[in-house]
């Protein structure tokens, strides 16, 4: 790779020279979040919306926009007044007609190169005979649907591990809340902001044979001033080690005296290179090691048989042999350096990480495409692998809702009236009217019987349900439309972290609040 | 669902038929346990208010106006008035939902305004195609609110400045709220502001992030990264090849340009990475940005203007901030007004420098310190002029000023007034020396 580097500079400069063409000025704005390969994930997932109510024609509305390649709306109603009013894909002429129909018409012109399609059927006929229908999409949202059929739907999906996720959403005035289900979910691309490691505590030997090789008392003021912090820390930190018994500097006091060590080297007061060494020592004492979250990932022994899994099991491979690292990749910070120093210390990085990433495939046990197993190593340090739970788990765990009573209080006071509310409209005998203050903590007091409530937290949550139990505001919609679309992206590129349980909104005192289910 | 119990009549199209306001009224009918009972009016009285009376004033038809809009206008505000200075670009299509491929070229404030009334009938929206500064104190005198979707943090300091500047103590009708929102990528915050009540746009001003900038010997002498050759395209050679024609950097014959002396100087120094749309970005300076977080920002927006318009609900104290990319995190806070804020908050700002330092070193202070950010500042002190950017003679006549000790102009506790042309305000600094 370094040896053909202006090869490799020609081809990019020949594939990369003409404008871009309209698809990717179009999307320009989110290629620079989500990538090619993101959009190309977006492009090719299938999502189903149950209900056209405001908020899932706005949740749509956020997907068809950066171009998800194929939605269907599932709704049997037609469109009523109240439907017109707050709905801004449906207009005075869509009263009467079906509300599927009228939003997908109005949803396929933001963006021509999705396609769009309306089911009239009822989701209950659909569950009750054609099960296999749900399988054919990458993801399901539904919002505000019948807790019954809600509770079909979850169980069907949660029954077969291979499924689509599910984000059932509920909404009732100011307040709303959403869960995530699926069993487990795979991310290489978690544009987590951990930096990672250049190995100065573990300098890879090309490294410390070109920091040991500099003859800093030989240079010029210029060429001293425009050492790269990199050498100099490990240069540094290979003499301390030399005097220390193999050591790195360890307590404060010998952390002090390294970096005045750093500062003794300095010709002059201004050598902004060795200022930045000193500001980045930490790194010569920071043990390059493999990040807490995959040490538990590599001791589950559930690690699924895909192409993901293989790579993990690779990657725990080797970290297990010294240096007991994860391969190199790292993008070289900006340092004080001329150009022909820094450009070479690159290169350093590079044939290292070329040769590591060479490692790490041969640890693969079952052949992995090649482009996976390079974003794989590029990513290596934030990868993820997260469980997920079945929709309403957590109701069914009153020790885990008690134990979150405590420390998240207003999050699972409002989940609970919620939950209270879906039981008020599953019960029979239903009256006519909505539900009363002392109905809903009947159902609250039924799943949590021996907890003291915190008062304020429920009545504020139970007051605000009773007062619009069947409100879609539209700004409540928008919000949600919004927030419910990030989550959908996250879920289908791969990229990012989702939920992992609940998120709850208040839009009176305006927050969101996560309970893990 | 219950709505679809209503009854059905085909073909009805004007405004306010009968169940039009079905969810919106079961907040404005009742009220809920969080509502201050003194100054909310069930029912008929905030309906009228909201439906007939305010007049509510959108600064910004871009990613969030045109969800503001579409949100105000839903929510049953019916006078809205709308201003942007800018044209359709193809690269606003991925979120500006208003806009169509055929409206590239066009003004976004008209064709959002149109868009909404026909979308939404019986709601009036004026469009007004220029810049905020075009307008004066009445103007801003007319309305109830203003929310501001800018991604300018010039125009944002000036339309702050100016509704605190509008606040007449004696008179409650001149204290127009101000609800801001901002986002990037999936991130982003929505705030109320109180003007010369809460904490204002100027006093958070070091919030920012800081812009990124490099050192001009980097750019000239020890290119690393492929932004630096980008920087020396524009910055250095754009000046030095193409005289006085001015770098637009929304013509692609431009951008073409440096991407091609960039990428050249980059294979002079084997600097990889240098591509079109990392020119594009370098020189624009492009946020990344998507529907759905400003659906998000703009929801919360338009959420605090429904709950102060109507009283339904108590509004945002005042700084909301999300991030979307771990689970999804958010904070919601006070955030305190500054007493030296130079708009809003009356005490000068104290600044101790050496007594070495000249009147240039100063102004290169008050450009780059995060909580001042004044671009070509001038300066007086009560009794003379330090520095004048503008008018030219007034520049030539201050200039060798520049040169000169502060300490030799300004006594030890001294006051100087520092103003900018773009900004509706000035600050004044008391000058100590170390
Ligand atoms: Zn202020």
């Amino acid at each position: 790779m370094v040896s053909n580097g202006s090869q490799d500079i020609k081809a990019e400069m020949a594939t990369s020279e003409v404008q871009p063409d309209n698809k990717t000025r179009r999307y320009d704005r989110q290629l620079r979040l989500w990538a090619a390969t993101g959009q190309s994930a977006l492009e090719s997932a299938r999502v189903l919306v149950i209900g056209a109510s405001a908020t899932a024609t706005s949740i749509l509305k956020n997907l068809v926009l950066p171009g998800i390649g194929h939605i269907t709306l599932l709704d049997h109603c037609v469109v009523s007044p109240a439907d017109a009013g707050n709905n801004f894909f449906f207009e005075g002429s869509s009263i009467g007609r079906n509300r599927a129909e009228e939003a997908v018409y109005r949803l396929a012109e933001l963006n021509d190169s999705v396609q769009a399609r309306a089911d009239t059927r009822d989701v209950a006929d659909v569950l009750a005979s054609d099960q296999s229908y749900f399988f054919g999409f990458s993801l399901i949202i539904t919002h505000n649907i019948a807790p019954v059929l809600l509770k079909r739907l979850a169980d069907l999906l949660w029954s077969n591990p291979s499924s689509p996720p599910l984000i059932p959403v509920r909404s009732a005035g100011f307040l709303a809340e959403f869960f995530v289900q699926f069993h487990t979910h795979e991310i290489i691309e978690s544009h987590t902001e951990d930096s990672t490691s250049l190995r100065i505590d573990k300098p890879f030997p090309a490294l410390l044979q070109a920091a040991r090789e500099l003859k800093f008392d030989a240079m010029d003021t210029t060429d001293h001033g425009h050492i790269p912090y990199v050498y100099i820390l490990v240069r540094a930190l290979d003499d301390w080690k030399t005097a220390h018994d193999g050591l790195p500097p360890q307590t404060y006091a010998e952390k002090q005296e390294f970096k005045s060590l750093l500062n003794a080297q300095k010709r002059t007061l201004d050598e902004e290179n060795f200022d930045e060494a000193v500001a980045q020592s930490y790194r010569a004492w920071t043990p390059t090691i493999t990040p807490p979250h995959l040490v538990e990932l590599f001791a589950d022994t559930t690690i699924p048989s895909t192409p993901f899994g293989h790579l993990l099991a690779a990657l725990q491979s080797f970290s297990r042999r010294p240096p007991h690292v994860l391969p190199l990749s790292v993008t070289l910070p900006d340092m004080k350096s001329d150009t022909e120093s820094y450009v070479r210390l690159q290169n350093l990085y590079r044939t290292q990480a070329a040769e590591e990433r060479e490692q790490f495939r041969a640890l693969l046990r079952v052949p992995v495409q090649n482009e996976l197993v390079d974003l794989f190593v590029k990513n290596a340090h934030g990868v993820q692998l997260l469980k997920g739970a079945c929709y309403g788990a957590l109701d069914a765990t009153p020790e885990k809702l008690t134990a979150h009573l405590g420390s998240l209080t207003r999050e699972t006071a409002t989940h609970l009236a919620f939950f209270a509310l879906d039981a008020w409209r599953s019960s029979p005998p239903r009256q006519s009217g909505g539900p009363t203050d002392s109905e809903l903590r009947e159902h609250i007091v039924s799943l949590v019987p021996s907890v003291e409530l915190d008062e304020k937290e429920i009545s504020d949550a139970v007051g605000e349900i009773i007062r619009a139990p069947t409100a879609d505001l539209p700004n409540v919609a928008a919000f949600l439309g919004g927030i419910v679309a990030q989550e959908a992206i996250k879920m289908i590129t791969r990229q990012y972290i989702p939920v992992n349980g609940y998120c709850v909104i208040d839009l009176v005192d305006t927050w969101t609040g996560v309970l893990p289910s | 669902m219950a709505t679809t119990d209503a009854p059905i009549t085909n073909g009805i199209n004007y405004p306010d038929w009968e169940d039009r306001y079905y969810h919106v009224d079961q907040v404005l009918d009742n009220p809920g346990p969080r509502t201050d009972p003194d100054s909310f009016m069930a029912g008929d009285g905030v309906k009228n208010f909201l439906r007939n009376q305010c007049k509510i004033l959108v600064i910004g038809a871009g990613g969030l106006g045109c969800e503001i809009l579409a949100n105000l206008a839903l929510s049953g505000f019916k006078d809205i008035h709308v201003i942007d200075m800018d044209t359709i670009d193809i690269s606003n299509l991925n979120r500006q939902f208003l806009f169509r491929s055929k409206d590239v070229g066009q003004p976004k404030a008209t064709v959002a305004a149109e868009y909404i009334m026909k979308r939404v009938p019986g709601v009036k929206v004026t469009p007004y195609y220029g810049k905020i500064q075009d307008k004066d104190d009445d103007y801003y005198m007319q309305f109830n609110l203003v929310i501001c979707g800018l991604d300018s943090v010039e125009a944002r300091r000036w339309i702050n400045a100016t509704l605190v500047n509008l606040v007449d103590p004696e008179n409650p009708e001149s204290l127009k709220p101000l609800i801001d929102g901002g986002t990037e990528g999936f991130k982003g915050q929505a705030r109320v502001i109180l003007p010369t009540i809460t904490s204002c746009y100027e006093c958070s001003l070091d919030m920012l992030n800081k812009p990124t900038t490099f050192p001009i010997c980097t750019i000239a002498n020890t290119p690393r990264l492929p932004e630096h050759c980008i920087e020396w395209a524009s910055v250095l050679e754009w000046p030095k090849v193409k005289g006085d024609m001015k770098l637009d950097t929304d013509d692609p014959e431009h951008i073409q340009w440096l991407y091609s002396v960039a990428l050249e100087r980059a294979q002079e120094f084997k600097i990889e990475g240098v591509t079109w749309s990392l020119t594009q970005g370098v020189v624009k300076n492009i946020i990344p940005a998507i529907a759905s977080t400003n659906a998000i920002i703009a929801a919360s927006c338009c959420n605090e203007a429904f709950k102060i318009a109507t009283s339904s609900a108590a509004y945002l104290n005042n700084y909301f901030m999300l991030i979307g990319t771990e689970s999804v995190y958010s904070h919601t806070f006070e955030h305190e007004k500054r007493n030296d804020c130079p708009v809003c908050g009356g005490e000068s700002l104290e600044v101790s420098i050496s007594e070495s330092w000249t009147v240039e070193r100063l102004i290169e202070m008050l450009v780059e310190k995060q909580d001042i950010q004044i671009k070509k500042p001038s300066l007086s002190t009560p009794t003379k002029q330090i520095y004048f950017q503008a008018p030219p003679q007034l520049e030539v006549a201050t200039r060798p000023n520049l040169e000169k000790k502060v300490s030799e102009l300004v006594p030890d506790g001294g006051d100087v007034t520092v103003t900018a042309t773009t900004l509706p305000f000035s600050l004044s600094l008391r000058i100590t020396y170390t």
